[in-house]
């Protein structure tokens, strides 16, 4: 392992979320098994004063781990500069065979993490706090990720060897690699572009005919083939490079770090959409976040078309 | 929608931090101090290795070492030319050169052999050799030495020449033919520029060897199949290349500050532990204002978010503190002190000014581990304090 000041930054402060994360996850437990709203016992007197820490402590998690998990990628393209074969962060995060999954769980944790904020904000404008009980059961449920997300991130960096040579994206994001990444590319790459278009009308007619299971349906296909699609298509468009198809390249400099952008916008609409969707029915509350998912994904699905569009205007043929 | 500033509180957080002065000044005080030195060693860090990346474009393509049983030694000078068969090869330079002791100061100067009919391979020495005539050097036994160098000879009343002490035991005198001043100081004050045949009779070497041997390579891309070729040919040389040691000096840098963080997170720890303390004792006073916002009806999340807009302002404005004098200590005043942790010690240490850089994702580093990690720490008192009950504090 090396210990660079980043790693240090990223290890103390999971340090942290692990302590408060264990403080939260007994806290909620007791929560769970005891709330009771219409019970005047000290026991839910001293319940309703631990359900402020527990929020106070998911908030604090939450509100770090958006800028953390930015921070975490650029640590990795940071590292790639020392890595032998590494040219971004796609070949520090897939040197260790958990890293993907890293990277997963810790974009997954805060889907959770936010949507269970939404519920709180829910929660707490009604005088009748009538989802405590329903927040606490689902955070220890959510705690789990989280610490399984906190033990991926220090077994990462402790394993890290940074002599070993690894793979650079152009392998891995390749027709040729043997992982399952090739098997996006054996179908037209057509297909996945049609369904990320798709996908993302399904999205504005959803909000249209304001149907929430279908607004949660689509915005969660409209992450995931978004992501297909980035790498399979609207990628060598960024790079200017037919055979570049890299998810992570996007974030270096050489490309105005456009990745940071895209992603965010890609983020926040989905999360929105289907945060916002889930509260809906959850609560049958009037729909407030839709608004906000299809301004995000729209402008994040304008950008990202403008690239082949302009590329083919300037050289009149498609990669 | 999560977070909204409220000015109000962000007023009312900024005043009640004046009403308690003292101890709020003190908290901020130590807070600034910590997160200046952090800042302080990270942009020294920072700078130095900007600086020797600067130099690094100086440095040869490729060097190649010989290594006997694991020890450096000399190159026999045929192997020059059967390195220029490589294909992709532009040049290649034998170098002489080496360090002598001087006893008296107590110091290593750099001695480089340099030939007047050879191309040289670093802009410093062809900037030397167009001024210099490096021909009258060989005939009167001269050499050029560095800013360093001088003064320590004239410490040591060498004005006119100097007596190197050769290794067969006799002395060997070379006149004092210039001094030289060099824009990049790192690689300059303790350089000795003299004939190659003074340098082989100083070092007493074997006059068909070299120290080692400089490589140029007419496609950047091509080196590392270059160094592979020579490999192959000579397995008894090892091949540095410039991207060699640019990783290397990453690795002794983010090693270097990363130890220091690691000492400095011990000493963090204190201090938080100092603030827990300091934020969980409640005085009198201030049970009776929580109580009295309650009666008046404020809530619960109300004082988190109050406590929270507290500990926010006095670390956001602790850590530009900290930072703005930090930048003001190590470029302004170079550091005057701390640089050394970095640099080593040497009689000859040389001096140079620390580049400015200053990127935003240091600044973000630094915000990272100062600014939430304080939050963390009065995060639990802050949630005792706002869970008083207003009839307990107020009778």
């Amino acid at each position: 392992m090396s210990l660079t000041p980043e790693i240090i930054a990223l290890l103390t402060l999971d340090t942290i979320f692990l302590f408060f994360g264990v403080i939260a996850f007994f806290l909620s437990f007791r929560l769970a098994l005891y709330w009771n709203n219409d019970a005047s016992t000290p026991l839910q007197y001293s319940l309703t004063k631990q359900s402020y820490l527990v929020a106070t402590i998911i908030k604090y998690i939450f509100m770090l781990k958006l800028p953390l998990f930015l921070f975490f990628i650029y640590t990795c393209d940071k590292l790639s500069n020392i890595i032998a074969g590494a040219m971004c962060a796609s070949g520090v995060v897939n040197s260790v065979d958990f890293g993907l999954y890293l990277t997963l769980f810790k974009l997954f944790n805060l889907y959770l993490f936010g949507f269970w904020l939404l519920l709180h904000y829910a929660d707490m404008r009604c005088e009748k706090l009538p989802y405590t009980r329903l927040k606490f059961i689902l955070f220890v449920a959510f705690s789990f990720p989280l610490f399984v997300e906190i033990g991926l991130e220090i077994a990462f960096f402790v394993s890290l060897n940074i002599s070993k040579i690894v793979s650079c994206c152009g392998t891995l994001f390749s027709a040729a690699s043997s992982s399952y990444i090739s098997l996006l590319f054996v179908v037209d790459e057509l297909l996945w572009v049609g369904l990320f278009y798709g996908f993302f009308a399904m999205s504005l007619l959803a909000f249209w005919l304001k149907h929430n299971v279908l607004i949660l349906f689509s915005n969660a296909m409209f992450l995931i083939f978004a992501i297909i699609a980035l790498i399979v298509f609207f990628s060598p468009y960024v790079y200017e490079l037919p055979t570049h198809r890299c998810p992570f390249c996007l974030l270096q400099k050489d490309y105005y770090y456009v990745g940071y952008l895209l992603y965010t916008l890609l983020f926040l609409g989905t999360f929105y959409g289907m945060g916002g969707a889930m509260l809906s029915l959850i609560s049958k509350e009037k729909m407030r976040f839709s608004k906000l998912s299809v301004g995000f994904n729209t402008l994040y699905v304008v950008i990202i078309s403008l690239y082949p569009i302009v590329y083919f205007i300037r050289n009149g043929v498609w990669l | 929608m999560f977070f909204k500033p409220n000015f109000l509180l962000l007023d009312y957080a900024i005043r009640s931090l004046m009403r308690r002065f003292g101890k709020s000044f003190f908290i901020f005080f130590i807070l600034s101090l910590l997160i200046f030195v952090l800042a302080s060693v990270l942009m020294i860090a920072d700078a130095i290795k900007l600086e020797l990346n600067t130099t690094l474009k100086t440095l040869p393509q490729i060097t190649l070492q010989r290594f006997i049983a694991g020890k450096q030694s000399d190159v026999p000078l045929e192997r020059v030319e059967a390195l220029l068969d490589i294909e992709g090869i532009s040049a290649v330079t034998p170098r002489v050169w080496g360090y002598y002791y001087f006893k008296p100061a107590g110091v290593n100067f750099s001695i480089v052999g340099i030939d007047a009919y050879e191309e040289q391979y670093s802009a410093t020495l062809s900037t030397l050799t167009q001024r210099f005539d490096i021909k009258l050097l060989e005939k009167e036994n001269g050499m050029i030495i560095g800013e360093g160098v001088q003064k320590i000879l004239s410490e040591n009343y060498y004005t006119e020449f100097f007596n190197f002490i050769t290794s067969e035991g006799k002395w060997q005198r070379v006149h004092i033919a210039g001094v030289f001043h060099s824009d990049l100081a790192l690689e300059s004050n303790d350089l000795i520029i003299l004939p190659k045949k003074l340098a082989y009779a100083i070092f007493g070497m074997d006059k068909s060897k070299a120290t080692d041997i400089i490589v140029k390579v007419a496609n950047v891309k091509e080196i590392p199949t270059i160094v592979q070729k020579i490999n192959e040919r000579y397995p008894d040389m090892r091949a540095i290349t410039q991207d060699d040691i640019r990783v290397s000096y990453q690795n002794i840098f983010d090693y270097k500050s990363g130890f220091f963080l690691a000492l400095f997170s011990i000493c963090a720890f204190a201090f938080f532990i100092i603030i827990y303390d300091k934020t969980s004792g409640l005085s009198s006073e201030e049970k009776k204002e929580i109580g009295i916002l309650k009666a008046i009806g404020w809530s619960s999340d109300d004082i988190l978010k109050e406590k929270f807009y507290e500990s926010f302002t006095l670390s956001l404005s602790a850590f530009f503190v900290g930072i703005t004098c930090s930048l003001f200590y190590v470029y302004a005043l170079q550091a005057s002190f701390l640089r050394n942790l970095f640099m080593g010690y040497s009689a000859l240490k040389p001096s140079f000014a620390l580049p400015f850089s200053v990127d935003v994702s240091m600044l973000i580093l630094l915000f990272l581990l100062s600014v939430p990690i304080y939050i963390a720490a009065t995060l639990i008192p802050a949630w005792r304090a706002s869970t008083l009950d207003a009839d307990e504090v107020m009778r």
